[in-house]
This record gives C-alpha cells, structure tokens and sequence, in this order.
C-alpha cells in the first residue's frame, strides 16, 4: 500500500476538520482500502460523538445550600424494588409545589416510580444518592472533585432501592411540572 | 437489596441560578435562528450555510456508525437533499440542526445496512459494493451509548481541566457546531491553539472513557 497508515492523530486531525482538501481526500482513500485504517478512523468518529454528549451533559456550575431531611415511605419490597434494582440509574428531582414541597420522582429507564419520598427545606434541589457498595465511592469521589457536599442521610438504611449518581439533567429538568425522562 | 443500601449517601445541589456562568449553554447564536427561519421559508442561500455548518458533523455520526467514508459522504448529501425536499413540500415546520440531520442520516444509514442484510440474505453479498459493508459490525449501538459511570468519569475528568480550556471544549462540543474560527475568536485564541486544546481534551477524556472499559 503506497499510502501511509493512519495515525491516531491524523484520523483527530481529519475529524476535527483540520486536515488541507488534499490531505483529507488521501486519508478517506487509505481508509478505503485500509481495514485497521477504517476501524482507527471510526473509533475516532465514535469519541467524537460520545464527546458531543459528554459536553452537552456536562452540568452547570453547582453549589449546595443545605441537606436534606429525607425519611422512606411505602416502599413495596417485591415488584417495585425488584424493577428498581434492574434499573441503570436514577435520580430524584424535587420540585417545588404551589405551598410546601411537592416531590415529584424521576426515573430513567421506565421503571417504576420510586416508592421514595425526599423533603427539602430548599425551594427546589436536586438530589442525587449514590448508596450500592460497588459504586459509592467513585460516586462520592467524583461528587467531592466537583466540590459537591456528600452526606449519609441519618437513620434510614432500609429498603431504599439502588442508586447512581447522575451528574447531567436533561434541559428543563429543573423547572420541569412533571417527571421527566433522563 | 439491603446490602446495596447501607451506608448510602447522598449528593444535594443546586443550580447555581442567575450567577455567572462563562458561556450560557442554552444561547444559540442569533444568526442559527435566523438561518433556520430562512431555510424553513425555502431560502436556498440559508440551507447552503446550514449544511456547511453541520455537514461534517453529519459524516462524523456516520462514520461513528460504521458507515465507509465515501458512503458516509453520500449518506450526508442526501439527508441535506431530503431536508430539503421536506422543506419544499411543507413538511417541515421546525429544523433543529443538526439534531434533525443527524436523524435523518441515522434513518438512512439504517436503511442502507437493511438493504444489505436483505441482499446478503438472498445470496448477493459478493455483489454488494464493499463500500456498503460495515467497517466494524461490532461497534453496536450499546457501545455507542454512554454508560452512567462513564458520563461521571468524563465530567470529572473535564471538572479538573482548566477552565479556559474546558469552555473552548464546551464551545467546540455543545452541538452548535461552531466553526473552530469563531471558538477562536471567542476565546481570544488562534485557531491553531483551540484546536491544540481540543486535542489535549479530548485525550483526557478518552482515558476517562477508557477506564472502565477495562475494569
Ligand atoms: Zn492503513
């Protein structure tokens, strides 16, 4: 093959729109007739586009204000925990009501709503818990990196479904009125 | 289940409201929604300027996809054609770009490696240009998608660049498509040194990515 091999940098490079006419036209041919020079390019493209959305997700500047009383209620030990429990990850947002707080719960994946329910002296927040073994400590690490108060609730162990943290709301989460999908 | 639960935590936060914030992600440039208004009203000089904005970004989700270059290039001008042709017999009443591009791209990539299988099905696989074949069959749609552990790996990771670098990459990447020229004339930067940036970024992030594809 005369041409050269893809570099991981020229396969940035080319993605990135930073290649001359000329130089971009001979990469495209490479990968043409290049198997591994195809795949390199199109692992490029995939990071650019998981980047897209890593960037897009990236969440605003946040603060905390201050934590959360919060007690369980109602959690139904079969079905719903058992669907919760199969569920990637989610989060609680809580919205203010017309007089007092109104928790509204927000689940990905389309499971059930969680038999949760959060009070905030805060008008509004948003909370996030991380409890299952495997993945707390990231959680909390990555919560702290970010300058995040990290908090165990007080006297609630039990029959609290599994958690992630989730560090990107979708637009609108915020001011949303009703659950919103993640 | 109980097990899972002890020792849980909890994250609480606040949107930081009406406090500064470098770039606001929401603002679409003005010109984006003139454009759009121009192009749904089937001015031709406005479509020609959308699709020089998002027509790379449109190969690049093909290519992601697996699609070969020359036919990701084909791929791309047809969907600019169909939107096009969409706008022209009044289909369209919105055009968020390049959401609705990238769409209609997906759709036709989708298409074409139906068309494939079905042809392969009857036998008439060695026929088929190789061109059309998948570069990687393996890179499915579940790898293409973040995981949540992973998205939280990449915010870390972005949370510890510095913050002039993380906004060029926040401009670059939030979707608006900027021309790597108007990042630069943004930030203050030369287009040489925002793209420098996005290419350390971007290293940073792909080992944050990385990382738990390997635990
Ligand atoms: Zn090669």
């Amino acid at each position: 093959m005369l041409k050269p091999h893809l570099t991981r940098d020229s396969a940035e490079q080319y993605i990135l729109g930073a290649l001359s006419p000329e130089s971009a036209a001979t990469l495209e041919a490479h990968t043409l007739e290049c198997e591994p020079c195809a795949r390199l390019l199109q692992e490029e493209a995939l990071l650019s586009e998981q980047l897209q959305e890593v960037a897009q997700s990236f969440p605003p500047e946040v603060r905390v204000i201050r934590p959360a009383r919060w007690h369980v209620r109602r959690v139904a030990a079969g079905a719903v925990s058992a669907a919760l429990a199969a569920a990637a990850s989610l989060a609680l947002v809580l919205l203010p009501g017309g007089r007092g707080s109104h928790p509204s719960t927000v689940v990905s994946g389309g499971v059930a709503p969680a038999a949760l329910e959060l009070e905030l002296d805060a008008p509004r927040a948003i909370v996030v818990a991380c409890p299952d073994l495997a993945t707390q400590d990231s959680c909390a690490q990555a919560a702290e990196e970010r300058g995040l108060l990290v908090q165990s609730p007080l006297g609630t162990t039990g029959n609290v479904p599994r958690y992630e943290a989730r560090t990107g709301l979708p637009e609108g989460a915020l001011s949303a009125r009703r659950p919103v999908s993640l | 289940m109980s097990a899972a639960v002890q020792g849980l935590r909890m994250t609480l936060r606040m949107p930081k409201e009406a406090e500064e914030r470098v770039e606001p992600e929401v603002a679409r440039p003005a010109d984006e929604d003139a454009l759009a208004r121009r192009a749904l009203g089937g001015d031709r000089a406005a479509w020609d300027a959308l699709v020089a904005r998002h027509h790379r970004r449109v190969v690049v989700s093909l290519l992601a996809r697996g699609v070969r270059v020359d036919r990701a290039h084909e791929l791309a001008q047809e969907t600019w054609a169909r939107l096009i042709q969409q706008q022209q017999r009044g289909l369209l009443t919105e055009l968020r770009l390049p959401n609705l591009a990238l769409t209609q791209a997906a759709f036709l990539a989708a298409d074409d490696a139906r068309r494939s299988r079905r042809e392969s099905i009857s036998g008439a696989v060695e026929e088929l240009p190789e061109r059309q074949h998948p570069v990687d069959p393996s890179v499915s749609a579940e790898r293409r998608l973040l995981s949540e552990e992973q998205l939280s790996r990449a915010h870390a990771a972005l949370a510890q660049v510095s913050p002039s670098a993380r906004n060029v990459f926040l401009l670059a990447c939030d979707g608006q498509e900027l021309p790597h020229a108007e990042v630069a004339a943004r930030v203050g930067l030369s287009v040489q040194r925002v793209r420098q940036i996005l290419c350390e970024v971007r290293k940073k992030l792909r080992t944050a990515l990385e990382e738990e594809t390997h635990a």
